[in-house]
């Protein structure tokens, strides 16, 4: 091989890996995010189903049921709209009503939520952002100080 | 008065660095050697003032002493002495003092060996490190000052969050932060080489073993805190494609490039403009990160209102840093002289091709990371980029790299031949091929991918140790002589091989763990039992109990199997009383190096619980693979060769003294 | 000796630029600048031979690496040669010298005037506490007393002490804990229950959690006759929106009750916010008559509190909802006051304010009040 000729597999193959994990990441980033959406997006029929998204807002006062087999439902709130998530599975420690929650899954033809991940931080006053500017979008939460 | 002291000694440092900026760099583009002179003894002093800062914060927390507000506010008094130390740095103010600490301690370390070193070189690297070091300090000085002072001192502290409270979180950010800091050294370097204009043959020598000790400690830094998660966050996950995770990992993936071009710059004289601009990317990456994690950015890009003087000052110093050197960069780099020609397939095609990868696989990480920031300050669209993602694009970027490694070691410099490396490597195909059916006829078709895991596995594996017994051709010269060679191999042989069998051994890990686990979710009742994985788990019911500051409900399982008693398991759910904070304490028994794990949710009225019980087959594999990676950084340092100057082999004896390069003399 | 200090470390700063600064040239510090890179390509070329040995590399590869390596050793050496380093210019090193003398010490003083703070001795908590009782405040010996309790967590009749005392203080979820560990320690009786119950509930704000509730009940349990207990659990029902139930807890609670007692007349308010009957004595009562604040005197201290707790809620109650006197407010602004609750009684100020800031004279009674209670002018 020749001076050039090196040079040009060496170039040649450089592009085609990296061209391959552009066209990776664009499939990846058009197929794989998920977009955060709450009650109210829902109800609005914004959303297709099984679709992954991600849902927040509160959890209900006195709707927390627990079925057999770590099944739990329980219904998320923005004040407006609620949905009803069902999630199996150990809730995390700070997990309670009245709480700020963010459940990832997908939207059950029957309307339900089926969740495969319920987040609530490690932080006793934590309100996940996303959830905390819905709800300021609906006018209902104070702000920080609060 | 020990509190001022240490707060007038961050002030004078701030002073030093200022001048160890201007001063030395404007020697060494001047060659004026008085001028380039000071810049070793500045690095010390700024070394030793900065210790006598940290002691005095250290000094403040032991005392309980609350009149300085970073004190009140992260500590107490009833905190055990251990935490007490560690709270130092759990906090925003404290850690960055470690930060500026440990910056300042490498200076000096190549203010201290680098004697050796071209004067401009070492003058230009101690001035660009005074550049860090200045914007960090005058960070601290500016916003986050941790010796503010309370005029009345209140009696108590206000922090005992017994999240916090273990002893691998505590660890953790000093050993991610020496990976991170280490990297400044590089980063000084390769600018100061930009600067001069000029890149010596000791240059790729100096750099490569402070690349090494970064990488080691950044290598452990990442495992202990996957570690901390797995066990203390009661998910089971050990890696979560976090930001927070994948701030330090991407230093991480840009670091072992960097480690890969070094050889080839130092061996070859050649990829220099590529490992300067390497170097860059690297510390950038090692900014981006500590920005992300202080900044509160990461909670949301809107948590920067909360405290916009912090977010703003920090993102300024990071345009400055990465703007200044990559612009420097796109000016200087053209004057460094390329070298060394080669042929694809050799010893450098194969590392520029590991390059190419763990760039590309950085670039991934990079976007998934930054994507839903960015979105989000634009458009104020919420989206979140998740393991699918990172599995789509980090994943088909690790099969080739992985497939690639063991050739790496084997094939000559400049013009290899292919063939004959695989030649070599007979025997760690044969061993991939030979686990990969067992796994098959093991586990049957329903898992494709997992078998072809765990060849990949074995073949990395092999592969490292067929390099290191065909090196010594044990086969050919006999056992005896082959022991005596193998004996006499340098050191970055013994840190290739050692680092890459480690690869190997994470992979199998993560392959095993995640394709072949046992995950039960139900909700069982004192008595119940239930089958993980061959394993009987019977829970024996609920008990409450009561710790030094927490009370607990612990769930007592005992595990059998085949009706024998082989462990018990107490998971519990705390309640750390002071805080009303509740915590979950998983469960975890090793079996040789699989684990079962048993977390608990909420307990029912009935007495029943919902559990989570998992069997891990090799999940420990991840962990100790790490440890493989930074005994192999260990090796490759402990490498004479690495020492610039050093003396031939009269001096091979004092072999073991570490990371740092000794003087000429 | 803080000064004594600083000076030595400017100093010490100081010397470590000087000193190379004043350094002759050449004095062994130019000598390897270049060299480092020769050593380097020496070794290679050692490495080569190793390899060689090893029969790692073929003869004619080693011949190859020897040359390139020999022509780049070659040229390391030609620049050694051609170039070394300056002794400096004299202007550079002496503007240098002024920088260590002069600027460092004065521009890092000027710093640390604005940001530290030299006057303030160091505070170890362990000092602070080993300091004679007498002339410590409230705040420390309290401090005091909790630390014992951290040591000696045992120590069932220290809880029952302090309980009472952080309660006072406007710490009712420390009182809460406190009165936890004595109930736990010393066991259950109805007044220290009743109080438990009651820190809970001041630390939620006035809303009685499950865990208030269930405390209360069991004080009921222990003494049925106890009007306190019965008090908080018909505010319970008030809050949980029971109201049937609740009025009917009011009337069985103020059915037979002594209507001098102290705590009538906020139950009384209660029981008229919820639109229940009023017993027949209701109209006789205003406030506290002459007799009340003498027999409110003679009760325990515990009840003491609780009297005045619920009149205080009461008045605050019926002041948010239907308004009144600036006498009033004011009455409200120092009973928080004198409960050492002080952002309440904030509150309650920034609430008279608001109700009379169109009314200059009634809004200057206010604001003197608030003066003279501490609570400040807004």
């Amino acid at each position: 091989m020749t001076r050039k000729q090196r040079r040009l597999t060496i170039i040649g193959g450089a592009g085609a890996v990296l061209a391959a994990a552009l066209a990776l990441i664009m499939v990846a980033l058009n197929d794989q995010i998920v977009f955060f959406q709450s009650p109210t997006d829902i109800a609005q029929e914004a959303v297709p189903h099984g679709q992954r998204i991600r849902l927040g807002g509160l959890v209900e006062a006195g709707t927390i049921e627990r079925h057999e087999n770590a099944t739990v439902y329980f219904r998320v709130t923005d004040t407006e709209n609620t949905v009803t998530v069902t999630y199996t599975g150990i809730l995390p420690d700070l997990f309670r009503e009245g709480q700020g929650v963010v459940t990832e899954g997908v939207i059950r033809p029957d309307g339900v939520f089926e969740a495969d991940t319920v987040l609530a931080k490690h932080d006793e006053n934590y309100i996940p952002v996303e959830v905390a500017e819905a709800l300021k979008d609906k006018g209902h939460w104070q702000g920080e100080a609060q | 008065m020990i509190v001022e002291i240490g707060h007038y000694a961050l002030v004078l440092t701030f002073a030093l660095t200022l001048i160890q900026s201007v001063v030395p760099v404007y020697g060494a583009i001047k060659e004026d050697e008085r001028l380039m002179a000071i810049a070793s003894p500045v690095s010390m002093a700024m070394f030793l003032l900065v210790l006598l800062s940290f002691i005095a914060l250290t000094y403040a927390y032991l005392a309980s002493d609350f009149s300085v507000q970073n004190v009140w506010e992260n500590s107490h008094s009833a905190k055990p002495l251990i935490y007490k130390i560690t709270g130092v740095w759990g906090n925003h103010e404290g850690s960055l003092l470690l930060w500026v600490l440990i910056l300042v301690f490498f200076g000096a370390l190549v203010g201290f060996f680098g004697a050796n070193l071209p004067a401009p070189l070492r003058a230009a690297t101690l001035g660009v490190q005074g550049w860090v070091t200045a914007g960090f300090v005058l960070f601290m000085l500016a916003t986050s000052n941790p010796f503010n002072r309370i005029p009345n001192a209140p009696m108590e502290g206000n922090d005992l969050n017994p999240l916090l409270q273990d002893i691998g979180l505590a660890i953790h950010p000093p050993l991610l932060y020496i990976g991170y800091v280490g990297f400044s050294i590089t980063f000084s370097f390769a600018v100061a080489a930009l600067i001069l204009g000029r890149i010596d043959a000791a240059w790729a020598r100096w750099v490569r073993p402070w690349t090494l000790l970064a990488w080691c400690f950044l290598t452990l830094g990442i495992s202990m805190g996957s570690y901390w998660a797995y066990y203390e966050l009661g998910w089971g996950g050990w890696w979560f494609w976090d930001p927070v995770e994948n701030a330090s990992f991407m230093p991480w993936l840009a670091g072992t490039a960097m480690l890969h071009s070094a050889i080839v710059m130092e061996k070859r004289d050649a990829l220099k403009v590529w490992t300067v601009l390497l170097a860059i990317f690297t510390f950038s990456l090692s900014l981006l990160g500590t920005f992300l994690v202080r900044s509160g950015v990461l909670t949301s890009v809107h948590a920067f209102a909360v405290d916009p003087a912090r977010g703003v000052f920090i993102l300024v110093l990071l345009c400055l840093f990465i703007g200044g050197s990559l612009s420097l960069y796109a000016w200087r780099a053209p004057l460094l002289k390329q070298g060394g020609l080669f042929a694809p397939m050799s010893r450098e095609g194969a590392l520029v091709f590991n390059n190419l990868f763990l760039t590309a696989a950085t670039v991934a990480v990079l976007v998934g990371t930054l994507y839903p920031l960015a979105l989000d300050a634009v458009t104020g669209e919420k989206i979140s980029v998740g393991p699918p993602f990172f599995n789509l694009t980090f994943g088909p970027l690790m099969i080739p790299l992985l497939m690639a490694v063991p050739y790496g070691p084997i094939l000559a410099w400049k013009r290899g031949d292919l063939l004959a490396a695989t030649q070599r490597l007979y025997a760690a195909f044969g061993l991939a091929i030979l686990f990969t059916l067992v796994t098959f006829w093991m586990w049957g078709m329903d898992r494709v991918l997992a078998p072809l895991g765990v060849g990949l596995a074995v073949w990395v594996m092999a592969g490292s140790i067929a390099e290191i017994v065909t090196r010594v051709k044990v086969a050919e010269i006999g056992f005896g002589r082959g022991f005596a060679r193998l004996k006499g191999l340098p050191g970055s042989a013994w840190g290739t091989a050692t680092a890459h069998f480690g690869i190997g051994v994470t992979v199998l890990g993560i392959v095993t763990s995640t394709a072949f686990q046992d995950e039960k979710v139900l909700t069982m009742a004192p008595g119940d039992t239930v089958d993980v994985s061959g394993y009987a788990l019977t829970f024996d019911g609920l008990a409450p109990s009561r710790g030094a500051n927490y009370v607990e409900d612990v769930g007592h399982f005992t595990v059998r199997k085949g009706g024998v008693v082989i462990a018990e398991l107490e998971p519990s759910k705390r309640l750390y009383t002071a805080r009303q904070f509740p915590t979950t304490e998983a469960g975890i028994h090793t079996l040789v190096l699989s684990q079962i794990y048993v977390s608990l949710g909420e307990p029912r009225d009935n007495g029943s619980i919902d559990v989570r019980a998992y069997y891990k087959p090799l999940i420990t594999l991840i962990w100790i693979g790490t440890l493989f990676m930074a005994l192999g950084a260990v090796f490759s340092m402990a490498d004479r060769r690495l020492r610039v100057g050093a003396p031939k082999p009269a001096a091979r004896r004092d072999r073991t003294d570490g990371a740092a390069p000794a003087p000429a003399e | 000796m803080l000064w004594i200090l600083i000076a030595a470390m400017t100093a010490a700063a100081a010397l470590s630029i000087l000193l190379p600064l004043s350094r002759r040239h050449g004095a062994g510090e130019g000598v390897p600048k270049v060299a480092a890179d020769e050593a380097v390509y020496r070794e290679q070329l050692d490495e080569v031979e190793r390899d060689l040995d090893r029969c790692l590399i073929d003869p004619p590869a080693a011949e190859a690496a020897r040359t390139e390596i020999a022509r780049r050793l070659l040229a390391a050496n030609e620049r050694r040669k051609s170039g070394s380093g300056k002794p400096g210019s004299p202007i550079g090193v002496r503007v240098g010298k002024v920088i260590a003398i002069v600027a460092l010490p004065v521009f890092t003083l000027g710093l640390y005037m604005v940001l530290g703070s030299p006057g303030m001795p160091d505070q170890p908590l362990a000092a602070r506490l080993a300091e004679p009782p007498d002339g410590q405040s409230v705040e420390e010996l309290v401090a005091r007393v909790e630390r014992h309790l951290a040591q000696n967590p045992q120590d069932g009749q220290g809880w029952a002490v302090i309980a009472p005392v952080l309660m006072r203080m406007g710490d009712p979820q420390g009182a809460a804990r406190a009165y936890a560990n004595a109930v736990r320690l010393l066991g259950p009786t109805p007044e220290r229950v009743t109080d438990m119950g009651e820190a809970m509930t001041m630390a939620n704000d006035g809303i009685i959690s499950a865990s208030a509730r269930a405390a209360f009940e069991q004080a009921v349990e222990l003494d049925p006759a106890a009007v306190k207990p019965r008090f908080f659990l018909a505010l319970a029902l008030g809050q949980e929106g029971r109201t049937e139930d609740a009025i009917a807890a009011w009337q069985s609670l103020l059915d037979g009750a002594n209507p001098d007692a102290l705590w009538v007349p906020a139950a009384l308010d209660e029981l008229a916010k919820l639109g229940g009957d009023m017993p027949e004595f209701a109209d006789q009562l205003s406030g506290p008559t002459q007799e009340q604040v003498e027999a409110a005197s003679n009760m325990a201290p515990e009840d003491q509190a609780s009297m005045i707790a619920g009149m205080v809620q009461g008045l605050a109650d019926r002041l948010s909802s239907e308004g009144g006197s600036p006498d009033e407010w004011i009455r409200l602004m120092r009973a928080y006051s004198v409960l050492g609750d002080s952002s309440k009684g904030r509150q309650a100020y920034e609430s008279a304010v608001l109700a009379y800031g169109d009314q200059p004279a009634d809004l200057a009674k206010i604001n003197a009040a608030a003066r003279e209670l501490g609570l400040g002018e807004s």
